[in-house]
């Protein structure tokens, strides 16, 4: 009989709620990026940046190894053919990694704007200096 | 912004931090010698232009008729390697992000060329002049404002509108595409795209990029190879004359680093140098951005993120010990010290460090 299987009738799903809908619709489209790599603690962690190289890494590294607070921080290319960069960061005491990593990053930006600023600066300069646009 | 200079050599006043010195420009390239900055982000900078900066070049042909020796394929690679104006090129959407169905004037540039050698004994030449602009449907756009513009000074070359041909030779012909023999035409449209040259080396905005640093070999990063004498045999490179050279036995600085770079920027002329190196700066910190961004996202528990570390190979390992870190586990397993077992991020709320504020850096505002 009927009442005495274990089987249960489907119902049809609650008005409102979708097959795919996620809590945020950009995440969608956009895969995430930046991974924590297992393993990882508050104060020692590797991350896995995705589509990224040297041409960040290295970078980054510098500018994060030039926090004080910082243990250890190194970066590698897991394999050339895979555009993956692995970044490790361990820091002394309570320090949180991401706030180092956090701060690498917007140093790094910093960075960035001082020296376009000297450039602009330097150019601006150079061609008041030679108006005819002649070569030094 | 004060405070940042602090790190990197401890002075205040504009003599510290960056420099940079223009030694020679013209329309086409830079020369130029970067101060005071790192190799790490000198190497960063190079890169990023070299391989990381939108311009627009051909990226689909449509062939109406080619009669030509040359074929289809032959001749849409060569259309593609043809130089366009990247001018406002930050204006136009990449096709992957535009809304439009196929094309639009909003993520492409229409060319059209169509040439046809009805009855000339010699070869018709198709250079990149004959290239014409079009919008969508087909309406032409207008070319007789002086595309190739050149200003009274030759720093100041103005560029054509966005997707023109760049034309720099002196008879203003541009690119030479095909040759055509009498009865043999060629009518093609093209369809132009934003681009970066990791993809695709056309979309490169760079011809070369010079790059060189410590001349006299003073940081021992590189052993010369020699038969007989080193000095003799090695030629002085030309920016010998902006450094000291090593003394007579003077003894090797092991903690000197590359302070100084002399970087000579050529471009194609898709883009005025300046712009390849303003472009470069932006580029490299939009990069920083998306990162910055990537990791708030990910901040916030709600939104399923992959930061918690992927699953499987952690679970047997929660409260084992397993890892060489003190069997810390970030996803609350327990024997965490940094708040209640069971949150699943490990910043954000709830650190110990007062909301991940107060680091001795200074308070950030995240």
């Amino acid at each position: 009989m009927a009442q005495d299987s274990d089987d249960r009738e489907m119902e049809d799903a609650a008005p409102g709620a979708e097959a795919n809908e996620s809590t945020n619709g950009d995440f969608i489209k956009e895969k995430q990026r930046l991974r924590l790599l297992p393993g990882s603690t508050d104060t020692a962690a590797s991350f896995a940046f995705e589509k990224e190289d040297h041409t960040l890494g290295n970078a980054l590294r510098y500018m994060i190894m030039k926090n004080p607070e910082v243990e250890f921080c190194g970066y590698s290319i897991p394999h050339p053919s895979e555009a993956v960069m692995n970044l490790r960061i361990q820091t002394f005491d309570n320090v949180s990694v991401f706030e180092v990593l956090r701060k690498g990053l917007t140093d790094l930006a910093d960075l960035c704007d001082v020296v376009e600023d000297k450039f602009t600066a330097a150019r601006d300069e150079f061609d008041a200096a030679h108006p005819d646009g002649e070569e030094a | 912004m004060n405070m940042d200079y602090d790190q990197y050599n401890g002075m205040d006043g504009d003599d510290s931090g960056p420099r940079v010195v223009i030694r020679k420009a013209n329309a086409t390239t830079i020369d130029f010698a970067l101060q005071h900055t790192t190799l790490a982000l000198a190497n960063s900078l190079r890169r990023t232009m070299l391989a990381e900066i939108p311009t627009l070049a051909i990226d689909l042909v449509e062939i109406h008729s080619n009669t030509s020796v040359l074929a289809d394929e032959f001749l849409a690679h060569r259309l593609g390697l043809v130089p366009l104006s990247a001018r406002d090129i930050g204006g136009l959407l990449y096709g992957r992000d535009c809304t439009c169905e196929d094309f639009c004037n909003d993520c492409a540039v229409f060319l059209r060329l169509s040439v046809e050698n009805r009855s000339s004994n010699e070869n018709v030449k198709i250079f990149a002049k004959h290239l014409t602009l079009e919008k969508r449907n087909g309406e032409a756009i207008d070319m007789t404002r002086d595309p190739y513009g050149r200003a009274a000074t030759e720093n100041e070359v103005e560029l054509p509108p966005r997707g023109f041909p760049i034309i720099m030779d002196e008879k203003e012909q541009g690119p030479l595409i095909c040759q055509l023999r009498r009865g043999q035409e060629l009518k093609v449209r093209c369809i132009a795209k934003k681009g970066i040259a990791k993809e695709h080396a056309k979309w490169a905005p760079t011809a070369a990029i010079g790059f060189e640093y410590d001349p006299h070999n003073k940081l021992r990063h590189t052993q010369l190879w020699y038969e007989a004498d080193v000095k003799e045999e090695w030629p002085d490179s030309k920016n010998v004359d902006w450094e000291e050279p090593s003394q007579e036995g003077e003894r090797f600085q092991y903690e000197a680093e590359p302070n100084q770079f002399f970087i000579n920027l050529e471009g194609t002329g898709v883009m005025p140098p300046d712009a390849i190196l303003h472009n470069g700066i932006r580029t490299l910190q939009e990069k920083l951005a998306n990162v910055i961004k990537g990791l708030r996202d990910t901040s916030d528990p709600s939104v399923p993120n992959g930061l918690d570390g992927g699953g499987s190979p952690m679970d047997g390992v929660m409260n084992g010990g397993g890892t060489q870190y003190g069997a810390h586990s970030a996803y609350g397993g327990g024997q965490s010290a940094y708040g209640e077992p069971g949150y699943s991020t490990a910043y954000g709320q709830g650190s110990v460090y007062g909301g991940g504020m107060a680091t001795p850096y200074g308070s950030r505002g995240y």
